[in-house]
């Protein structure tokens, strides 16, 4: 599928040679060699200052996402611009919760600019522009993305970032090319360790097992007894459940067992909460909301 | 000589009352011929009365017998004419003699005379009835089906000796004593029982409001999780079926063969789960005979729709006027008939095409497109036109064998739910409405009340959400019978708070 006219007409495509002067020094170091890039946004020699990639599989799970979500929300806070490979799964999970926090974000396709692969990210691809990020490609405009053209932009990936973070990786995961490939460039690497029995993080455990990666064990948590104190004016029966819920996700039901409260006495006191944004509900389990102070 | 004996044929949901004229012609041929209709059944009917009766040591006439179904331009299907055109044949050689009052003969023969379980004998009964036909004769293993009709006499037939007998006058056959439906209907039992099925309190909640106010359900949840079991145990807290009801039910169920032999008034509301590869004309219906479909065999009771976004395109789109109309119109050459179908119905999915999706252990193996393509399917007619959504989440197996937690069994449930049935029917009583889910936009605004600070809540999470008019209307019902199951005057704040936890889920228009 094409990139939708309006967005190809109001972004039109750049070209920039290896011998021009905004060409990045980062990249000049790569094999194989780069000699052109395609890009659409505003080249900003300042947004490639701090930058980090935040990579991973396709098939992520929940804990993926939401590890995803701190990293990406953290070096936002840091200012830092967050480069990934527009992909489905984890890259498109770094991608939009960048734009969330308000970040600059940096896609690196595997394609043509004008091909739109994930077909579903349409939106994104505006709005990665729209918010003063960039989309680059080394390939042709209509060029289609392939087998092999998805690991050769993961060069570009690890080439461009100072730091990788890689959030969840398989055993043969593409994520690990990019990882190896910053590694030997020097790069900071980090990986988020995960469960020995996950297939989605056997990539990530390896890395730190080789020593290849630094393990990105700490992250600001946030502690939910201490929220739950501040949040005394919901009433007895909303302290009783948020308490109950602690730094845990729980069903209806758990909850029922916990605090010994009929079904429909719990349904009225999330409703509440969840339209006072205090806990959020996925797949019919609740949990309290990180509230941010960005 | 020519002798006439009277049946009945089945055409929809009616009987029609049908001639069996016998000749047996001295000259000719010797052979059966059978005229009026009967299609393909014509030589199985042949074989089987012939054998039928030459095993209960009847001499066969070797003369030319001419066989005539009146009217002749009604399709006849089935093996309900054996016995009929068996005793005309008798009654034509000077076998026996037929009895004075007009008598309907009814049922299917076995080669070696004895007469076998034959679907139908139900509305063979109520025919009688209404046209004051005094007796039937029927096979012994479905006269019970009739048993709850009052003013006819039925004779349970075993064999043709019996019936011999019987003509003759040599040995009666006695027949059946009538019982009142009301003993048979006080009998119902539950087949599967809440009080069996372990957790689940959120889900069991929501099937309580569902029952109480009619409402159409949507399970969501990985397999395995007891989407099953919980729509199983659905029927049983549903309120008894009336006598009326009870009666339309068994009509359906005897014409299509469902009542086991021996089996009289259906007691129990019906649990229907087809299979998602069903054909459209399984579902509501049809053929060139026009047989009822899925949707009027769960008629007062359950259409369970496990895989719901696996079910085809076409079979998914035409539930939309059975769901709607409570009756489904089936229009053949043949003619048209029209069945009733009012049923709730629940439709259960996987969260994901392999039902893994945000499951906390196993990474979801589906494409995003994949699901994406999953989800699609969850919107559309049927959808648009279910009030409630169920998160029922997995149960740990642990908790299972560990747990010895006393459940509230389905019986003390159903005595709330009719309590709050009996609210709703004297509420709507002026729109022809029986329970919540059936009321229209403009019943809402007449008849419901709600309490400002409902109305100030249900405005908050409108825009929370992203209702359309459609939710919003759908929430408004949802509270009425939750405040009708606490006994509340108007719809309060709590009620509509709770209502909201089992809104439609559109992902794609919720703000979090």
């Amino acid at each position: 599928m094409k990139v939708a006219k309006e967005i190809r007409d109001e972004w039109p495509i750049f070209e920039i040679n290896r011998e021009d002067e905004l060409f990045p020094n980062k990249l000049k170091k790569i094999s194989p060699k780069i000699e052109k890039l395609y890009y659409r946004g505003n080249w900003d020699e300042s947004i490639f200052d701090r930058s980090a990639a935040v990579i991973g599989s396709r098939r992520m799970t929940k804990y993926g996402m939401e590890v995803c979500e701190e990293v990406v929300a953290n070096l936002v806070g840091r200012k830092t611009t967050v480069i990934s490979g527009f992909m489905y799964g984890i890259d498109t999970e770094a991608h939009k919760n960048t734009i969330k926090y308000g970040g600059r974000t940096v896609a690196v396709l595997g394609g043509g600019l004008d091909e739109l692969y994930p077909t579903e990210n349409l939106e994104l691809y505006r709005q990665i522009l729209e918010t003063g990020g960039l989309i680059i490609s080394e390939y042709e405009a209509d060029f289609k993305p392939c087998l092999w053209s998805f690991p050769q932009r993961n060069r570009i990936v690890a080439g461009l970032a100072n730091e990788v973070y890689v959030i969840e990786a398989g055993r043969k995961s593409g994520s690990l090319i990019t990882a190896n490939l910053a590694y030997k460039l020097h790069k900071k690497v980090f990986a988020v360790p995960g469960s020995i029995y996950s297939p989605t993080s056997q990539g990530c455990n390896m890395l730190i097992g080789e020593a290849k990666a630094k393990i990105l064990a700490e992250i600001n948590l946030d502690n939910n007894e201490e929220k739950v104190e501040q949040l005394e004016f919901f009433g007895d029966k909303s302290m009783e459940i948020l308490k109950a819920m602690g730094n845990e996700e729980m069903t209806i039901d758990e909850l029922h067992e916990i605090t010994k409260r009929e079904v429909w006495e719990i349904s009225i006191e999330l409703t509440n909460l969840s339209l006072s944004g205090v806990v959020e509900e996925e797949g019919g389990k609740y949990k309290i909301s990180r509230l941010r102070k960005s | 000589m020519l002798s006439k004996v009277n049946s009945a044929a089945n055409y929809g949901l009616e009987s029609i009352e049908v001639d069996v004229e016998v000749n047996i012609a001295e000259k000719g041929f010797p052979g059966i011929s059978i005229v009026g209709m009967t299609g393909k059944s014509n030589e199985e009917i042949k074989e089987r009365v012939k054998t039928a009766l030459i095993n209960s040591d009847i001499d066969f006439p070797l003369a030319k017998i001419t066989i005539n179904l009146a009217p002749a331009d009604l399709q006849k299907d089935g093996s309900s004419y054996d016995l009929p055109i068996a005793v005309g044949i008798l009654a034509s050689m000077g076998e026996v003699s037929l009895p004075e009052e007009k008598s309907y003969f009814f049922g299917e023969l076995s080669l070696d005379g004895k007469l076998r379980h034959t679907k139908g004998v139900f509305l063979l009964g109520i025919l009688a009835k209404e046209n004051g036909v005094k007796n039937i004769f029927v096979p012994r293993m479905s006269a019970n089906e009739a048993c709850v009709i009052p003013d006819i006499n039925i004779f349970p037939v075993d064999d043709l000796t019996s019936i011999i007998k019987h003509l003759r006058k040599e040995k009666l056959i006695s027949p059946l004593k009538s019982v009142e439906a009301s003993n048979i209907l006080n009998n119902s039992e539950i087949e599967f029982d809440f009080g069996e099925v372990y957790g689940q309190d959120q889900a069991k909640r929501a099937m309580e409001i569902a029952a109480a106010g009619g409402h159409n359900l949507f399970l969501m949840g990985p397999p395995g999780s007891g989407k099953t079991m919980l729509s199983r145990a659905l029927p049983g807290i549903l309120p008894m079926l009336s006598e009326d009801e009870s009666m339309e039910v068994t009509k359906i169920f005897s014409i299509t063969g469902n009542i086991p032999p021996g089996g009289s008034l259906v007691r129990n509301r019906a649990f229907r789960n087809p299979h998602h590869t069903i054909s459209q004309v399984g579902m509501i219906g049809g053929g060139s005979n026009p047989k009822p479909g899925e949707v009027t065999l769960a008629h007062r009771g359950v259409l369970f729709l496990d895989e719901f976004p696996e079910f085809g395109r076409s079979t998914l789109e035409a539930l939309r006027q059975p769901i709607e109309d409570g009756r489904v119109a089936i229009s053949r050459a043949s003619g048209k008939v029209t069945f009733p179908s009012q049923f709730m119905l629940v439709a259960a999915a996987n969260p994901s095409p392999c039902g893994f999706l945000g499951d906390p252990k196993h990474s979801c193996k589906c494409s995003v497109h994949g699901i994406q393509n999953y989800k699609k399917k969850l919107s559309g007619p049927v959808m648009d036109r279910i009030d409630m959504h169920v998160v029922v989440p997995t149960i740990e197996s642990k908790e299972i064998f560990e747990n010895k937690k006393v459940y509230e069994k389905s019986e003390s449930i159903r005595i709330r739910v009719e309590a709050c049935r009996q609210k709703q029917k004297n509420r709507l009583k002026k729109f022809g409405l029986e329970c919540n889910a059936e009321m229209k936009n403009k019943h809402i605004k007449e008849v419901v009340k709600m309490s400002p600070e409902a109305t100030l809540l249900l405005r908050r999470a409108m825009d929370k959400f992203r209702f359309s008019t459609r939710s919003y209307f759908r929430i408004i019902k949802l509270s009425q019978t939750i405040a009708d199951l606490s006994n509340e005057i108007e719809i309060g704040q709590a009620n509509v708070a709770e209502a909201l936890q089992y809104r439609i889920r559109d992902e794609a228009n919720e703000t979090v």
